[in-house]
């Protein structure tokens, strides 16, 4: 590694507008944080890294989150399956930031996928989770705009292969 | 293709596979083969974006798309893609990698180890990025694959690996190893070798042993059966060579010297360059072919060594050989009938007459040969415990039964005994303190040797009474210590005789002051006297032999002290003990005495030279009349009083017995004005010994039976022949006892209703 240890770098999005964000904050993405790694400090300190599957507002929002979440450990593997098992509850300032569109609710989970930021991930799908908990399949198909395209007959055998799991 | 142009291109289409894989191959070339260019951002983060975008295209090929194989997904639920992608990255790895097998064999020996880590070098970083930029697949589809259990699937890092190692290695690594052992052979024949590239072999090879069911762990297969193996085969062959030869044209002396440079070299080599695995296997390859097969020789040689004092050669062996398993077992046994012989030469050299043979030059002989060894041990043979053993088995055997003992086993114990006296007594000869500790704990030394050691007991507690009641003892302090020494070595049951009779000397002293006092207040005018009150059972005293009827003054002073001490402690018997009394008289009617002789006498000479007062001659029968001593005392007191001139006898010559008749000399002269004539006659002191050695066949007896009997009380129940074992046990400490003396014993006891005998060959404790 270089001495210049860089502070900053620029994020570009699809739409070509950049954004500057801390090193650490821009780290919470394991996708920047190994590409920091791989090519060097120099690298990213003069040239924007190109993000070519998220849109700008998509970006800032990411940004935004990572900003707020810069200090969180990065849990071990095994302890972050644990906790993710037990935990549905998603903290305040998560759930006002998932407070968008569904539209863009997706983008950001699909953004989290894609630039590998599982904390983020996780609170999105949990977020979706919550949307599903307690609903009915009508209700959850009216919810997410599905329009049902099994027969009667597909639908009977999937309700009785699921029965065990019904509560009743 | 140079990163600007790959730059440049256009993001492949989402889901066609050609298409991507094309875009994918051509950036995974730059990185395998041109890693010195680098890649720009763009590519970078184009390549992942490809891979991501291949995996999370599935709606279009989706469930009914069986051309792309992955059909059974729909038993998965949501089934992932990345299939495609993971065999031709390990498709292009394997041709990359012919290539490079190809390649390698324009080189061989060092060029070729040379070619092998550059291009593992380039392989490995390379690896590293792709596995950063296919990360998208790792997280997903080869997390699931691998999840379900699925085999020969890694994540890519990994799959690099076992390409390498399935395609590369597979050809490449039998001369690659060849050319590693060839240069250790370069180095271990004096040159000097690039020894990193070994240590980089090393590596590669670790790194190649991946658990094969779990990626995440490594192991050392690959490193033991590609590199240690054919490692430690050549290292045993060419230390076998060298070694033959060496041992053909050098003397083993410097045999030795060689293998431990060797050993040491060998062991500075796996800290260089080798991987610590190897530490133990290598070591143990090396002490076979440089010490094991060559021990016979080594062993051999062990006697001259010792014969010659030959400490730092010894030293060497004892190292070599302690490498290797029972190395050192046939050296402890030589090592053991070196000293016993060394031992046994040492007491021959003094033993010429036995009977003379003053004790301190036993010892000393003893000590000799025991503390040459002892070093011996210490020095050479890092003060082992078995060793240490073995000279303990030594100095037993040739202290308890040599050439002196030959006239009686127990003729060790009483020499040892009789040194600790002479050290003891009083003497001319002033010893200093520090120095007489040193030679108590050398004796102890000794002793810790001895069988036998209620004869030393035995002996001790009579020469020490002799010095208590003597009071020649050289000093409190030196014999308490001694006796501490001895309880600490054989428990307080031991010593606990030697200490009674040490506070009875305390005692007595108190008793003497008060008896002084008690004279003083009558006003009666005693002799200046002295008493000690002795024990009956704890002093190895017996009452006098013979008669003895004491002159009135003393008589009158002993019959006061009586009165006095049974006042104090009523009920108690005193008995006379005249053979231990002494006292000094004065010789006032000698002629030509400038001043009155004093002499120092035994209570039977003064009763004697009394009888002079009365009248100047007295035959042999009023003498034996009126002291009432029988010959055997009488005879010896007069025999001394005669020699030192202080009575005549006539008829001249005469031997003390009935028919002498005694003159006092009036011509007396002596060049001293104090003259001891109670001097113990040399009969007397052989017949000491000789009585303390009958007694000693009795005491053993005793101790037997009460050891018998104190096991039967504690186990009330027991085999015939378990007892005779555990006796031979817990006496073991004092004396090696005979299995026919224990047996007798036990009739004994059985005869005294002590024991019964039961069925079964038991016998029973009865209360």
């Amino acid at each position: 590694m270089s001495d210049t240890k860089a502070t900053q770098v620029t994020l570009q999005s699809n739409d070509l507008t950049t954004i500057k964000v801390d090193r650490a904050v821009a780290e919470r993405s394991m996708l920047i944080k190994n590409l920091i790694e791989d090519l060097g400090d120099e690298a990213v300190a003069t040239e924007a890294i190109p993000i070519p599957n998220v849109n700008d507002p998509v970006l800032r929002k990411v940004v935004e989150w990572c900003e707020k979440h810069r200090g969180d450990s990065i849990q071990s593997a095994e302890e972050e399956s644990e906790t993710r098992k037990k935990m549905t509850e998603i903290d305040e300032w998560d759930q006002k930031f998932m407070q968008v569109d569904q539209e863009m609710l997706f983008e950001i989970i699909l953004a989290a996928n894609y630039l590998d930021i599982k904390a983020l991930l996780d609170v999105g799908c949990k977020t979706v989770a919550n949307m599903i908990k307690g609903k009915s399949p009508e209700e959850i198909r009216k919810t997410f705009n599905i329009t049902n395209d099994f027969t009667p007959e597909e639908e009977e055998q999937i309700r009785r292969e699921n029965e065990w799991a019904e509560d009743r | 293709m140079a990163p600007a142009a790959m730059s440049g291109m256009p993001h492949p289409v989402r889901d066609d596979i050609e298409n991507t894989w094309t875009y994918l191959q051509t950036g995974i070339s730059h990185i395998m083969l041109k890693p010195q260019e680098g890649l720009d951002l763009k590519t970078y983060m184009g390549i992942y974006t490809a891979v991501h975008n291949f995996c999370t295209s599935q709606k279009a090929v989706g469930f009914n798309n069986p051309a792309t194989n992955i059909t059974s997904g729909a038993h998965r639920g949501a089934h992932l893609l990345g299939e495609d992608l993971y065999k031709r990255l390990s498709n292009y790895l394997n041709d990359h990698l012919k290539q490079v097998v190809t390649e390698s064999k324009a080189h061989t020996d060092e060029a070729l180890l040379a070619f092998y880590i550059r291009e593992w070098h380039r392989y490995t970083v390379a690896a590293k990025y792709i596995h950063h930029l296919f990360r998208y697949l790792n997280r997903h589809w080869v997390k699931r694959e691998m999840d379900e259990g699925k085999k020969n699937i890694y994540d890519v890092y990994t799959l690099h690996l076992v390409r390498w190692r399935d395609v590369l290695f597979k050809e490449v690594s039998a001369k690659v190893m060849s050319a590693v052992l060839k240069l250790v052979e370069k180095q271990r024949n004096g040159e000097t070798i690039e020894y990193n590239q070994i240590k980089q072999v090393v590596d590669s090879f670790v790194s190649l042993g991946l658990d094969e069911g779990d990626s995440s762990k490594t192991t050392l297969d690959v490193y033991r059966f590609h590199f240690e193996k054919p490692f430690l085969e050549e290292t045993k062959i060419f230390y076998q060579n060298e070694s033959k030869q060496f041992v053909a044209e050098n003397s083993v002396v410097e045999y030795m010297k060689k293998a431990e440079a060797r050993l040491e070299e060998e062991e500075e080599r796996v800290k260089i360059y080798l991987h610590p695995d190897i530490g133990l296997p290598l070591k143990k390859a090396c002490n076979q072919v440089l010490i094991a097969e060559h021990s016979n020789i080594l062993r051999d040689e062990f006697q001259v060594l010792l014969d010659n004092d030959r400490e730092e050669d010894m030293a060497r062996m004892y190292s070599l050989l302690s490498r290797i398993p029972d190395g050192l077992d046939p050296l402890r046994s030589k090592f053991e009938a070196h000293v016993r012989k060394a031992g046994l030469a040492a007491v021959a050299k003094v033993a010429s007459d036995a009977d003379k043979l003053e004790p301190k030059v036993y010892v000393d002989a003893l000590l000799e040969i025991h503390t040459q060894y002892q070093g011996l041990v210490k020095r050479a043979f890092t003060d082992e415990p078995e060793f240490t053993r073995s000279l303990d088995n030594a100095c037993r055997e040739f202290v308890n039964r040599n050439e002196v003992c030959k006239s009686g086993s127990n003729k060790s114990p009483e020499l040892l005994a009789k040194y600790t006296d002479i050290l003891l007594r009083k003497s001319s000869t002033g010893v200093e303190e520090t120095e007489l500790e040193n030679t108590l704990t050398q004796i102890m030394t000794v002793f810790k040797y001895i069988e036998d050691k209620d004869v030393f007991q035995k002996f001790y507690s009579r020469m020490l009474a002799r010095r208590l009641v003597h009071s020649n003892s050289s000093s409190d302090d030196a014999e308490t210590s001694m006796i501490s020494k001895l309880k600490e070595a054989c428990g307080f049951e031991y010593t606990n005789k030697l200490q009674r009779m040490f506070q009875d000397m305390q005692i007595s002293k108190d008793l003497n002051n008060g008896f002084k006092e008690h004279v003083q207040s009558l006003g009666t005018k005693g002799l200046d006297s002295s008493y000690s009150i002795l024990g009956t059972g704890f002093w190895p005293l017996t009452a006098p032999g013979t008669t003895f009827n004491p002159p009135e003054e003393i008589s009158a002073d002993c019959d006061r002290f009586a009165r006095f001490y049974r006042n104090k402690h009523e009920g108690r018997k005193l008995t006379w003990l005249w053979q231990l009394c002494k006292g000094e008289v004065k010789a006032n009617y000698i002629r030509n005495a400038k001043m009155p002789y004093t002499f120092q006498v035994s209570i039977y000479q003064m009763a004697i030279l009394l009888l002079f007062n009365e009248k100047d001659k007295n035959t042999y029968d009023e003498i034996s009349s009126t002291t009432q001593l029988n010959s055997e005392s009488l005879d010896p007191s007069l025999g001394i009083l005669v020699k030192a001139k202080v009575l005549n006898v006539s008829p001249d010559g005469e031997k003390a017995g009935p028919g002498a008749t005694y003159a006092l000399n009036y011509d007396f002269k002596n060049k001293k004005f104090r003259v001891n004539l109670n001097v113990g006659m040399k009969s007397e002191t052989k017949q000491e010994e000789v009585e303390t050695n009958k007694t000693i066949e009795e005491d053993r007896k005793l101790l037997l039976q009460s050891a018998i009997v104190r096991i039967m009380k504690a186990r009330k129940r027991m085999k015939h022949q378990q007892l005779v074992s555990e006796t031979i046990n817990q006496i073991r400490q004092r004396f090696v006892p005979k299995v026919g003396d224990i047996k007798k014993c036990i009739e004994i006891l059985l005869d005294k209703e002590y024991l019964e005998r039961l069925d079964d060959d038991d016998l029973g404790y009865l209360a």
